[in-house]
């Protein structure tokens, strides 16, 4: 606090596709954490989820539709900057804002977030960003490393690292993970969390890290990119899912991330899957504003929406998605 | 998240949590049947639903059978029994060349 110089500190929490940001930041805000702070949630997809499950902040801001680090990066700066503006006018007597919280999409590299910040003439004065905390997939961590570049720069610029999911995970692959972490961001702060609360790490001085293959001259992978299908009231649950389920096993390593909130006779089930496995959907509370339902956000590679909707149809017997 | 500060999950398989009651449950299992059976026969595979038996009733062309408890033990079977998995981007289901 004592080297802001009276700036907002920002805290960037990223890393990858369903890695478990959400899940992290939730439960540090139900225990507390973070009190005060403006949370910036920002989504690749047009359409937020991620918001539904963040209600215990006290401030929210949502920028969904382009990841911040490059197509929706001006959007970042105006909402900065006007959020830089207002607390300089505020009186006094307000509860000053000194904290910014920005979960980052999964596709998105903090490193291009930190730079923009700086490099903007007026969110230098306003702004320091404090920490970049990356959430590390325990289970998929190690084959997002060996395939996706993003995934190591994200790494590259952590100060502090969360590996989640980590009682989902082998040991002997979990250490290498840990070694392998170790020897690409040396001064990072490690620890563990499963479901959001923290886990203690195993000891791993013995594991050897592995060394990661160079990207230079090989023959790049189409970009992943997020998709929005609507499902309309011909499309049910059961007829739904039996078609989510077939693509994710024939799919799921180009299927990276489903996410949507889909109205069932059981109530709105939050859907969420990470390459081929699927979260028991969370049944949430109903609200007024049901405008974001039946929704889904598939962000992957080698497909499209056309496609995704023919296929869909098919399954399920109808001309209208 | 903890207990605490996530939301309730759907008990079950996760294909089966849109069901609130033993009704939707019912009516669940027929229409998973129906949307199988729309694509499991080019698989060489057809469905049987009776709602004597719990989980999905599959027989071959030439008439064995077997019985799997969920869809993603279904889709692992149809890998076995053709080679490849059924992939929902087959052209055969969004016809294209």
């Amino acid at each position: 606090m004592s080297n802001t110089d009276g700036r907002i500190r920002l805290i960037i929490l990223g890393g990858y596709l369903g890695s478990g940001k959400t899940t992290w930041l939730r439960h540090q805000l139900h225990e507390g954490q973070f009190q005060g702070a403006l949370v910036i949630v920002n989504e690749a997809a047009e359409t937020a989820i991620d918001d539904a499950l963040l209600g215990g902040s006290d401030r929210l801001a949502v920028l969904a539709g382009g990841c911040v680090c490059c197509a929706a990066k001006q959007d970042l700066i105006d909402l900065l900057r006007r959020v830089s503006d207002d607390r300089s006018r505020a009186v006094s007597t307000d509860s000053p804002l000194d904290l910014i919280v920005l979960e980052t999409s999964g596709l998105a590299d903090p490193g291009a977030i930190v730079e923009a910040i700086r490099s903007d003439p007026v969110l230098v004065y306003h702004i320091v960003v404090s920490e970049v905390i990356v959430a590390v997939d325990g289970l998929h961590g190690m084959s997002q490393l060996r395939s996706e570049p993003l995934s190591r720069h994200q790494i590259e610029v952590a100060d502090k690292l969360i590996v989640t999911k980590t009682d989902a995970v082998e040991q002997n692959e979990l250490t290498l993970l840990l070694a392998t972490l170790t020897a690409m961001s040396p001064g990072a702060v490690m620890s563990g969390a499963v479901k959001g609360v923290s886990h203690p790490l195993p000891e791993f001085s013995d594991a050897i890290a592995e060394t990661l293959q160079d990207f230079a001259g090989q023959e790049l992978k189409a970009p992943i990119s997020p998709t929005r299908l609507y499902l309309d009231n011909s499309i049910d649950w059961t007829a739904f899912t039996v078609w989510l389920s077939a693509l994710l096993y024939a799919r799921g390593n180009d299927i990276v991330r489903v996410k949507g909130v889909i109205r069932t006779p059981a109530g709105r089930l939050l859907l969420q899957t990470v390459r081929k496995i699927v979260q028991s959907p969370e049944i949430l509370p109903e609200l007024g504003d049901t405008r974001e339902d039946n929704i889904v956000v598939m962000i992957g590679r080698g497909f499209t929406h056309a496609q995704l909707t023919k296929s869909l149809q098919h399954f399920v017997g109808s001309q209208g998605v | 998240m903890c207990s605490a500060c996530g939301f309730p999950a759907a008990p079950g398989h996760w294909t089966e949590a849109g069901a609130a009651n033993a009704h939707d449950r019912l009516r669940g299992r027929f229409r998973r049947a129906q949307v199988l059976q729309r694509v499991l026969p080019s698989y060489n595979l057809r469905v049987h639903e009776t709602n004597d038996i719990p989980g999905i009733q599959l027989s071959t062309l030439t008439g064995s059978g077997s019985i799997v408890s969920h869809l993603d033990d279904l889709w692992v079977l149809v890998e076995k029994v053709n080679g490849r998995p059924v992939d929902p981007l087959d052209t055969r289901f969004i016809g294209e060349e």
